[in-house]
């Protein structure tokens, strides 16, 4: 039984095969596609940047577009389903619609306050949920640009949204300490999930079945809710986080992981059932942002302060 | 899906008015398979399709040979077809995702009603009810007519029956028969002016069974539940009777002809009112014993619980909901116009109410703010209760055994990916259902950007003339060295108001729309005007959301 082995003979290890250096400001936020054909980067420098993905290609990740038009440095990128486009949520206030294949600006949605920290499409692409240092998530028309609804989400700022996979359901994280789910037709508050204690929720996500969220708190922990029981599962240790809003992704296409970007510079891998650390990919030389998991292949990518993106891979 | 997470109890009928949508004059809706796509035809000839969870217009389908008001829409199963019936005899077959006509034909007659068969997952065959004559099946590829049998051939005691074409009724004009398809699109039922309710396999074109309703009176809709379980008609005599189906769901045919041959001993009109009764009993009957009013547009809630009924009298707006065992639980009245269609929403309990002015409303449930819902260990109660403490409530107690003990068992298995299964899909999913139109963002304009930011400008509390000053350079947002600088020295400005002031700003901005403006502010008072309500749009729905 190789139970005692910290990587199981199963497990093949993912090793570093390229590093993107194109932004020249600390990066916040990586999406992949959901097609897996681009990498989508926002950085402090006030650009979004994508990457055509050649799995067989050498290097892998190639410089496709740079999205310039944002007055301030950008916190989140997302992909809508089709990729078509891409949305950005930005310091200045504002969330900005961009085609992916001409790099054009199509539309920017104005409304929140202050700087506007997440952003996601909904599955059909037709709603934008962001969240805003003004305590707010908007939900907003990609079709007209208007915001379709404003939520009361928390007392502190929102630093996650995510809808969940058939789209009827967002959640909302925040320094408050609290996750909000909410309907998304309606936008009522379905429920809160909170704990003894309230750390604050530095990222949220759905799993892929929409029944889990990987909740990550400034208290360097990772949990896995149950969202019907509205308790904690899993708790993944071992990382660094206490100061910035790290994200952390699901990694399904070669076992069940959880990844984790964290502020000592790695980046760290558990199974996701047995909570054990699979491995910690080192490389970055300032805190990882961002990870994101390639929707069909086992790749990783992953951003950091240090300005580089850098590419995993698993040893062939 | 969500059942574990939304309390089932909220989800009944609707109560009021929650928004209405907007486009020429809407004559008839019809709800896709998921209501989320809503269909409507105008009476400039033209179909609207929203996307009912934004409430935006996801396409319009234009025909220019045709004019004529629509007087029905039809999806077909999956929604990837959809069948407009127009004031002008035709019929014209769309394709939704493209938008483009796949078929049109022209029948003899104006069809009032046309249904696509909700059998096959690429129809081309539909069920036309036309004003004055037998319902058909028309099928497009084939390009041929069918007319269906509304009486039983060869009876030896019939009155014979008048024919209805000159009717002295005060109402609509009501067509001499009613028809419908069977959940699987095998049969054809037909609901005549005799008051009878014929199985028709419209295949060979035989009556294989027949069902009198009682009263005897024209049958003026017939329409199944989504589950094809109840079946409901609306007679002239101004009641509602709902029908349980006992026939199987899957191989209606067969057994309608196994029923045929266990029947002997009788034959003809006996025959087919024996089989009759082994189709359908009837179960309820709705009527308004006080106005005896006529219904329009009766039809099933989506899981068949509620049976909803629009009154017919002009002048008024409303909508009888009644519960299956038969009681009137609702009367939803809106604005004083009469009614002229009706849609119960699939999924939610959301009604969509068509009037004469060709607004279409949308009736939901009035939310009551779950509070539980914002904090967890918060109770509501219904009325106040005493609160009795324990005896050792307030006693200072050392913290020793205050150590969580986790319950949690963190090493049970967890599936992230399982997905049940939706209760809407059918067994046989084998195409893929169209369920959204992907949405087309309409691009800024230039001048739409630069009015957009002389609006942030407003927002955000700097002195006024000179961003105005500024702003007035910018013309192109995407120029990344110019928008740096902007944001620059913008940036140095903005930190100096606090937040709450920043805010206050922007409630004072959106306030003053309407009262006097400064002088920086007139200069450009047709274009503000109409940014100020594209924003301000959103505004109002802030109001909304707030409660």
């Amino acid at each position: 039984m190789a139970e005692e082995v910290p990587a199981a003979s199963s497990y093949i290890p993912y090793v570093h095969s390229q590093t993107l250096t194109s932004h020249a400001h600390a990066l916040s936020s990586l999406k992949f596609s959901s097609d897996g054909r681009l990498l989508a980067s926002a950085s402090g420098d006030q650009t979004i940047r994508t990457y055509a993905i050649n799995l067989k290609g050498d290097p892998i990740a190639e410089a496709a577009q740079v999205f310039t038009g944002h007055e301030s440095g950008i916190s989140d990128v997302a992909f809508s389903t089709d990729a078509r486009f891409i949305a950005s949520a930005s310091d200045d206030k504002t969330v900005k619609l961009w085609d992916v294949e001409s790099g054009s600006l199509i539309k920017t949605l104005q409304g929140h306050t202050n700087y506007v920290f997440c952003v996601n499409f909904n599955p059909q692409s037709n709603m934008i949920a962001s969240g805003s240092f003004d305590e707010t998530v908007r939900i907003w028309d990609v079709t007209t640009g208007k915001c379709l609804k404003v939520l009361p989400a928390h007392s502190d700022p929102v630093t996650a949204v995510d809808f969940n996979r058939d789209g009827s359901l967002i959640v909302s994280s925040s320094y408050d300490g609290l996750c909000r789910i909410w309907d998304s037709g309606t936008g009522h508050c379905v429920k809160t999930l909170m704990d003894d204690e309230n750390p604050p929720v530095s990222f949220v996500r759905f799993s892929p079945n929409g029944k889990f969220i990987l909740v990550g708190t400034l208290d360097n922990t990772l949990r896995l809710w149950n969202i019907s029981s509205a308790k904690y599962i899993k708790t993944y240790t071992g990382h660094a986080n206490s100061q910035y809003s790290v994200s952390s992704a699901f990694s399904v296409t070669n076992g069940k992981r959880i990844v984790s970007g964290s502020e000592d510079n790695c980046v760290y891998m558990w199974e996701l059932n047995s909570r054990k650390l699979l491995q910690k990919l080192e490389g970055h030389t300032e805190p990882v942002m961002s990870v994101a998991c390639h929707p069909t292949e086992n790749l990783i990518a992953s951003g950091s302060l240090d300005k580089s993106i850098r590419i995993w891979a698993q040893e062939e | 899906m969500n059942a574990p997470i939304i309390d089932p109890l909220q989800g009944d009928f609707p109560e009021v008015i929650e928004e209405y949508l907007e486009h020429g004059v809407i004559k008839c809706v019809a709800f896709n398979h998921r209501g989320s796509l809503l269909a409507a035809g105008c009476a400039d000839g033209s179909c609207v399709i929203w996307d009912f969870e934004t409430r935006g217009i996801a396409k319009v389908l234009r025909d220019n040979d045709c004019a004529a008001a629509i007087t029905s829409v039809s999806w077909s199963k999956y929604g990837h077809r959809l069948l407009v019936s127009a004031a002008d005899k035709s019929l014209t077959l769309w394709d939704v995702s493209t938008g483009e006509k796949i078929a049109r034909t022209t029948l003899q007659q104006t069809p009032l009603h046309a249904r696509l068969n909700p059998g096959l997952s690429s129809p081309s065959l539909c069920l036309a009810c036309p004003l004055s004559s037998a319902p058909m099946i028309v099928d497009f590829e084939i390009g041929c007519t069918t007319l269906l049998p509304v009486c039983v051939p060869e009876m030896p005691d019939v009155l014979a029956p008048p024919q209805r074409s000159k009717c002295p009724e005060s109402g609509p004009p009501f067509s001499p028969a009613a028809a419908c398809f069977n959940k699987c699109g095998d049969l054809v039922y037909v609901g005549n002016a005799k008051g009878e309710i014929l199985i028709v396999d419209y295949k060979s074109v035989r009556v294989l069974a027949l069902v009198p309703v009682s009263g005897g009176s024209a049958v003026k809709n017939i329409v199944f539940s989504r589950d094809g379980k109840y079946l409901l008609t609306n007679s002239h005599d101004r009641i509602i009777r709902i029908y349980e189906n006992l026939l199987p769901a899957k191989d209606v045919l067969r057994s309608l002809e196994d029923l045929g041959k266990n029947v002997d001993g009788v034959d003809g009109v006996e025959k087919m009112k024996t089989v009759g009764s082994k189709c359908l009993t009837l179960f309820r009957e709705f009527q308004d014993l006080v106005t005896k009013m006529h219904w329009k547009a009766p039809c099933f809630s989506g899981d068949g619980e509620w049976v909803v009924g629009g009154s017919a009298c002009k002048g008024e707006h409303k909508i009888y909901i009644w519960d299956r065992a038969g009681h009137l639980v609702k009367i939803l009245e809106g604005p004083k116009e009469a009614l002229i269609d009706l849609a119960w929403h699939p999924v939610h309990p959301v009604i969509v109410s068509v009037s004469l002015t060709g607004l279409v409303y949308i009736w939901a449930k009035d939310y009551t703010e779950n509070w539980s819902a914002f904090a967890p260990d918060f109770k509501e109660l219904e009325e106040n209760e005493e609160y009795v403490e324990r005896e050792d409530e307030f006693d200072l107690m050392p913290e020793t055994g205050k150590v969580k003990v986790s319950s949690v068992n963190e090493d049970e298995e967890v599936d992230i990916e399982t997905v049940e299964k939706d209760a809407f899909s059918d067994s046989d999913m084998s195409v893929e259902e169209l369920r959204y139109l992907p949405a087309e963002p309409i691009p800024d304009t230039n001048e739409e950007q630069d009015e957009l930011k002389l609006i942030e400008a407003r927002i955000s509390a700097s002195p006024a003339s000179e961003e105005a000053g500024q702003n007035g350079h910018v013309t192109d947002l995407v120029s990344s060295p110019q928008a740096e600088e902007m944001g620059e020295t913008r940036g140095k400005r903005k930190r100096k108001p606090s937040e709450k002031a920043m805010e206050l700003q922007a409630e004072k901005a959106k306030a003053s729309k309407a009262s006097g403006r400064t002088v920086r502010e007139k200069s450009r008072a047709v274009g503000d005007q109409e940014i100020d309500e594209s924003v301000n749009g959103g505004g109002d729905d802030d109001d909304d959301a707030y409660y």
